[in-house]
């Protein structure tokens, strides 16, 4: 991981340049020294010898010795030598703090009674306050800790991306699929308007010939030449169109356009349906709604090559995000389309046990060899060539049936087919009555 | 004059029904959901304009149009889809040979016109005669000229087709329009993209420069709607992908090098690859440019 200022926080900077004493500095000289004004924040005294520290003298442990009934008078001009502990807790300057932390923590005493001693190459150079030591670690972990959240959340954005992209791919070939459904009708209905205007036209100037034809006839001064204009006039237009037959027809295709519309509105309501961009995130649906509304958004994909067999069983309704299982069904009849050589089959079964909804997907497709199998759920595992699928469809599936606390199978017999088996729990567990995640709505 | 047979083949019976009544009294119209029965009317019928639908459970739309040319090759083919997807794009230019690709939804007013075009196109080759070939008219060297900086394309066709043809590599725009503008060219094998320029506008306007010039794509470009472009605006007659398939560019360079000598031999023919107008605005411009370019060019080579 990237390397954070802090963590390069050195043991120079807790440093105390404090002067040591000798051993030989008797105990009421400490005594003096202890009560001294410099020495007041040190909770030890270092002891050092040829500039090297060979112990120190606690504040505890000499009130300890000090404080007894006639320690002053039997013990005053004894060395410091002789009381002090020479095992002191030693760091080396050079030591990464973390080392040096781990080195006090490991072998400091409760209660905390001694500074440690820092040494340059083993000399003394002064003292830490293991305080001072304890600010300056939790100062670095919190570094740490926000290195490691950034981290985690660039990690779960670029998953985000993941899924947005896999989201964006399937939802592409899906809206090609769409535009092609709704190009159709859209197709006729816009050339019979078209073709419809034109007649309207021709039917209108046709009436207008027929209405001058009439005022002519009742005006007393019409003469017969004008008369035989304007029958020329409509025999022209009965000449260039048909008008019995051709309303006949338009007939027909304001029926179609009726249709065609229909078709359309029904096409964006199955895609309102499926996306439930205008439905909570959690309610407590019938599966086997999810899988006819991924049916209509999957028909284009499998219409001419699939023989859907439902077997819809009776189905409690239950909590979840019903976008997010639209799309668990999607991925796998697309899947399963794809898995197909020529005309195939695609059954599809639910019911419900005890307390659980189970869906049952399969395919007489060329099935998925035993070796890959157990791999079929990981991210970006995918058979498909670079730029078709991302590998995302299936883990993504597994991942929200996780969320609903259910579970995914698969079976697969090579030449043979695929089975998906899904169960989810009636009852789904807490976290799902809490909004969806938005990442996850489709 | 008998009316031109228009015959309208679709899987969705409201989209025949709604065209017929588009080319009501202008047109025999024959109609059809199957295309089996498609291929028999073309058959047993003669059949001036075929526009087909792409996507039909029985076969495809671009399939069709390919029994429809060894059927009755003088129809003219349109394919009318409202699926825009590569494979189907490609199989349309390469096995189908269309004269326009088409969107649904469509504009009448459009659709109208190109259909008239092509059963004015279609009259005239109905009356042409299978020539024979004539070896001695087509004893000049053929000349192929390459339009790509990638080696590869250039020493494939080189290997295919050694010392045949002139062979002329230019691996940048502005030298590919220098012997445009020289001399004739048979065949040109093309990427879409030379470096950053898009050679788009330099494909449509070889026709204008010789209406009996083939075009070959070669590319890894996969971009459906420039295709659809290409074959409406730039008439090409192969779209190949990169890496190229030598046995595939053989074959092609093959019979589009025929082509090239059939449309001498037969001129009235030349009218079947008719280009629909540039539609692209900026690409119009530079069409002209080079148009005006070439004639100061061949005014100065001609004095």
């Amino acid at each position: 991981m990237r390397q954070n200022n802090h963590s390069e926080i050195e043991i120079n900077s807790l440093i105390n340049s404090i002067d040591a004493i000798s051993p030989e500095c008797t105990l009421e000289q400490v005594a003096g020294l202890f009560s001294e004004h410099k020495y007041e924040k040190l909770l030890s005294l270092p002891v050092v010898e040829n500039g090297r520290p060979v112990g120190v003298i606690s504040r505890y442990r000499f009130m300890d010795i000090y404080l007894k009934r006639y320690a002053r008078e039997l013990h005053g001009k004894r060395p410091i030598r002789d009381f002090l502990n020479d095992k002191p807790l030693l760091v080396e300057l050079d030591q990464p703090l973390a080392v040096a932390a781990q080195h006090i923590a490991a072998n400091m005493k409760y209660p905390l009674t001694e500074d440690f001693i820092i040494t340059r190459h083993g000399d003394y150079i002064g003292v830490g306050f293991v305080m001072d030591l304890l600010n300056t670690m939790e100062v670095q972990m919190r570094a740490n800790t926000r290195d490691l959240e950034q981290a985690n959340a660039r990690l779960k954005s670029s998953q985000l991306a993941l899924v947005q992209s896999e989201k964006m791919a399937s939802l592409g070939q899906m809206v090609a699929g769409i535009a092609h459904e709704i190009n159709t009708p859209l197709g006729y209905v816009q050339n019979n308007v078209a073709v419809g205007q034109a007649l309207f036209q021709q039917v209108q100037s046709m009436i207008a010939g027929y209405e001058a034809l009439a005022d002519t006839l009742l005006d007393e001064q019409a003469t017969e030449a004008g008369i035989a204009a304007l029958m020329q006039q409509i025999s022209a237009f009965r000449h260039d169109m048909n008008a019995r037959e051709m309303l006949g027809e338009m007939n027909g295709l304001m029926e179609d356009s009726l249709y065609g519309i229909a078709q359309i509105s029904e096409l964006v309501l199955n895609l309102k349906n499926f996306s439930r961009m205008d439905a909570a995130a959690t309610e407590a649906v019938s599966l086997n709604d999810c899988i006819e509304s991924a049916l209509n958004i999957g028909r284009n994909v499998l219409k001419d090559k699939v023989d859907v067999v439902r077997e819809l069983g009776d189905l409690p309704r239950i909590t979840c995000a019903p976008s997010q299982l639209n799309q668990v069904f999607l991925n796998l009849f697309t899947n399963a389309a794809q898995a197909m050589e020529g005309q195939g089959r695609l059954s599809i079964r639910s019911w419900s046990v005890d307390n659980s909804v189970y869906v049952s997907v399969a395919d007489n497709g060329k099935g998925i060899p035993e070796k890959i199998l157990s791999r079929i759920f990981d991210p970006f595992f995918t058979t498909k060539a670079v730029g078709e699928g991302t590998g995302l469809g299936l883990a993504i599936s597994h991942q929200i049936i996780a969320k609903h606390g259910g579970q995914i199978r698969v079976e697969s017999q090579v030449g043979e087919g695929t089975r998906f088996e899904i169960r989810l729990p009636i009852e789904p567990p807490k976290a799902m009555h809490q909004p969806a995640e938005p990442e996850a709505a489709v | 004059m008998s009316k031109p047979t228009l015959l309208l083949v679709d899987d969705e019976e409201r989209i025949l029904r709604s065209l017929r009544m588009l080319f009501f009294g202008g047109y025999q119209v024959r109609m059809t959901t199957d295309p089996r029965e498609a291929i028999g009317i073309l058959r047993d019928e003669r059949v001036h304009v075929i526009v087909s639908d792409q996507r039909m459970p029985v076969m495809q739309g671009s399939e069709l149009l390919r029994h429809a040319r060894e059927v009755s090759p003088a129809t003219m083919r349109i394919l009318l889809t409202g699926y825009s997807d590569l494979d189907a794009s490609i199989a349309s230019v390469n096995e189908g040979e269309v004269f326009r690709y088409l969107m649904k939804p469509w504009d009448a007013e459009e659709v109208k016109n190109v259909v008239a075009e092509a059963a004015a196109i279609a009259e005239a080759s109905f009356t042409v005669q299978p020539h024979a070939h004539d070896a001695a008219t087509s004893a000049a060297k053929p000349r192929v000229l390459i339009m790509d900086n990638d080696e590869a394309t250039a020493r494939a066709v080189h290997e295919t087709l050694s010392d045949r043809c002139e062979i002329i590599w230019a691996a940048d725009a502005q030298h590919a329009m220098e012997e445009l503008a020289k001399q004739d060219v048979s065949v040109v094998v093309s990427d879409l993209m030379m470096g950053k320029t898009n050679v788009g506008y330099i494909l449509k306007t070889i026709k204008q420069l010789n209406p009996r010039t083939q075009c070959i794509i070669v590319t890894s470009f996969n971009d459906t709607s420039r295709l659809i472009e290409l074959i409406n605006q730039a008439q090409i007659t192969r779209f190949l992908p990169k890496p190229l398939s030598k046995g595939l560019l053989a074959r092609n360079l093959e019979s589009m090098l025929e082509r090239f000598d059939a449309l001498r031999n037969q001129p009235e023919l030349q009218k079947r690859q008719t280009v629909a107008p540039i539609s692209d605005p900026q690409e119009k411009i530079n069409s002209g440019n080079f148009l005006g370019l070439l004639g100061r060019l061949r005014a100065r080579i001609s004095v």
